[in-house]
């Protein structure tokens, strides 16, 4: 019997080389492609330079809010090595609860109020999107994912996704099909001009409110004792729980902190797409995850870069190749193919240890 | 102050320990020695909380927390703290601290930040304090090495670290699993100096050793371990004397 094992495994292993080679050559050839496009198409149209500009400034905006959502993938992956594929959703959630708030404030004539009136509701807004999210996301993780903690990991992957076609069609039974449109308040329409350069408010607002937030998540991660414990359980739950670290209530933690930056994001997204209905959260969740990957799943620094390397490749792709913008996902998924090919660590990617691998 | 009756433990359907009845008294260094799989790992963990005990007790006598002397040693009372029902991050709250097999170091998180776990369910900032210093007093080398990730420590030190680290919650018994595993025989000797340093400034230890020589020099009393089962106790002199402990071992 050995033998033949033996040579099953030997042609097991030129399968995979095959297959490994036929993607790289799949790779390659998209990366050719690409080029000739870039150079033959994009780079001979001639656009002026202030254009390359704003498109990368609308890039780095978009950005930013996929690097909010990208970091509650990447956080929840660290702790419990899951992808949490309702994580777009919980996004949606906020997004639509900051409508309902945002219809609140204009019921009430806040949002044609003196400045510092505008600024409160807007926080207020952006606030009660982010608690309905966390209040989402923690739900998911006490009935979808803890359940099945000791299950194989293909199972909470299958619950998440069971978990992200729930809310979807939730919202879309309660809130109905026709998007929500989100009207921005006076103070913040508009935008200023730098030389050739139109920057709208909000989407300098969005960018900054995005930067503001990932700070305060890198602060609370490594300069306090909560994002210690995180690390700690992040390395080793077992170990963690020996130095009386409550692994449960971390992991809550942890799925509250996604969330909230999940909640911000989707309000933002709704101001910065002016709509937001049941099916919002997908796509930008896909790519969010996408961004976290190119970065390196787990890691919370690639997940900031990614995105932001993510948002402005989407920005400038469609122009740069000459393809029509409503393709622009494609831009975003092709690059996913590519660095599953080339590099599955992502760019600051960590060899995967044994335990994660 | 910690008493253990007749402990069962599983893996899934392998039954691991056996009914294990031990007793630790204050003050002492008790050692748990035995080949390898005989369960010396899984009675820490039992206790610690890591793993479930299915049957039988887990007892901390409650007045073993004033730091005073039991009022009955040795004997469970309705007083003690039932540890088995608790899960392990309650048990280290209550005073039981763990050194964990193969040193379990945080790779990535600094020299100082692994201290810090040690500490993590206490506020008082003097006493983390002091007992930092008592740390870096015990184990200079540490001292050196603060920001340094914890991966990047030799053996030796992150053995340093793993005993530092779970002094620094100020525990009322240290669990030490292996402390001497994969040193080199001069480092060895030297840690189990600090454990007798330790135990002499006042603590109670329940050492789990595969060298039995080094353990049961150091100890007052020791249990032996073997698939599962406790078939042999008594002072580590007369357990050091024993033929049959000599020759399974001592490599006699």
């Amino acid at each position: 019997m050995a033998p033949s094992r033996l040579t099953a495994q030997a042609a097991g292993v030129n399968g995979k080389t095959a297959l490994r080679f036929l993607l790289r050559a799949f790779g390659a050839a998209i990366l050719v492609l690409v080029i000739w496009r870039v150079t033959t198409v994009g780079l001979a149209e001639g656009y002026p330079a202030s254009f390359w500009i704003s498109q990368a400034l609308n890039g780095l905006v978009l950005g930013g809010v996929y690097a909010l959502v990208a970091l509650g993938y990447t956080l929840v992956y660290g702790i419990l090595f899951m992808i949490n594929f309702a994580h777009g959703e919980v996004m949606m959630i906020g997004g639509i609860a900051g409508f309902f708030a945002l219809q609140f404030s204009q019921s009430r004539g806040w949002l044609e109020g003196p400045w510092p009136v505008v600024v409160v509701a807007l926080l207020l807004i952006m606030l009660f999107g982010m608690a309905a999210s966390v209040l989402i996301g923690i739900t998911l993780e006490r009935l979808a994912y803890r359940p099945l903690r000791q299950a194989p990991r293909l199972v909470p992957l299958i619950s998440a996704i069971g978990a992200s076609l729930f809310l979807q069609y939730s919202v879309l039974l309660i809130f109905g099909v026709s998007p929500h449109s989100y009207r921005k308040p006076a103070l913040i329409s508009g935008g200023m001009r730098m030389g050739d350069v139109f920057i709208p408010y909000t989407g300098a607002i969005i960018f900054i409110t995005s930067i503001l937030l990932m700070l305060a998540l890198y602060f609370i991660i490594q300069r306090t004792k909560l994002g210690r414990a995180m690390r700690a359980v992040a390395e080793d739950r077992a170990t963690a729980s020996l130095m009386g670290v409550d692994v449960n209530a971390v992991i809550v933690i942890t799925f509250m902190l996604g969330s909230a930056l999940a909640g911000a994001a989707g309000v933002m997204l709704g101001f910065h797409n002016t709509v937001v209905k049941f099916n919002s959260g997908f796509v930008p969740g896909l790519k969010a995850f996408t961004a976290a990957v190119l970065g390196g799943i787990g890691n919370i620094p690639g997940a900031m870069f990614g995105a932001l390397i993510l948002g402005l490749i989407e920005a400038i792709g469609p122009s740069a190749l000459g393809i029509p913008t409503e393709y622009k996902d494609v831009i975003a998924f092709t690059l996913l193919v590519l660095i599953l090919i080339f590099r599955p660590t992502g760019l600051f990617g960590e060899v995967l240890s044994e335990k994660k691998a | 102050m910690l008493i253990l009756d007749s402990v069962h433990t599983y893996y899934g359907h392998i039954h691991a320990l056996k009914g294990i009845s031990l007793t630790v008294n204050q003050g002492e260094i008790v050692t748990l020695i035995g080949s390898n799989g005989a369960g010396k790992t899984t009675t820490l963990n039992t206790i610690s909380g890591v793993l479930p005990a299915r049957a039988g007790a887990i007892y901390l006598q409650e007045n073993a927390r004033s730091g005073g002397p039991p009022a009955h040693p040795g004997r469970a009372n309705d007083s003690d703290i039932r540890l088995d029902q608790l899960p392990a991050h309650q048990v280290a709250r209550l005073g039981v601290s763990q050194s964990p097999e193969g040193r379990k170091i945080f790779a990535r998180l600094s020299v100082q930040e692994n201290l810090a776990m040690g500490a993590f369910a206490r506020a008082d900032a003097d006493g983390i304090s002091q007992d930092l210093e008592r740390v870096f007093q015990l184990f200079p080398r540490l001292q050196e090495r603060l920001s340094q990730p914890g991966g990047t420590l030799s053996g030796g030190e992150q053995q340093m670290l793993a005993i530092g680290r779970a002094l620094m919650s100020r525990p009322r018994i240290l669990l030490l699993d292996e402390p001497s595993m994969g040193l080199a025989p001069i480092l060895v000797q030297q840690i189990f100096q600090i454990i007798r340093e330790i135990n002499a400034q006042g603590m109670t230890i329940l050492l789990v050793e595969q060298n039995a020589q080094a353990a049961l020099h150091i100890a007052n009393r020791g249990y032996v371990l073997e698939t599962g089962n406790i078939v042999l106790s008594g002072d580590a002199q007369d357990l050091l004397a024993d033929p049959q402990v000599a020759e399974a071992y001592l490599g006699i």
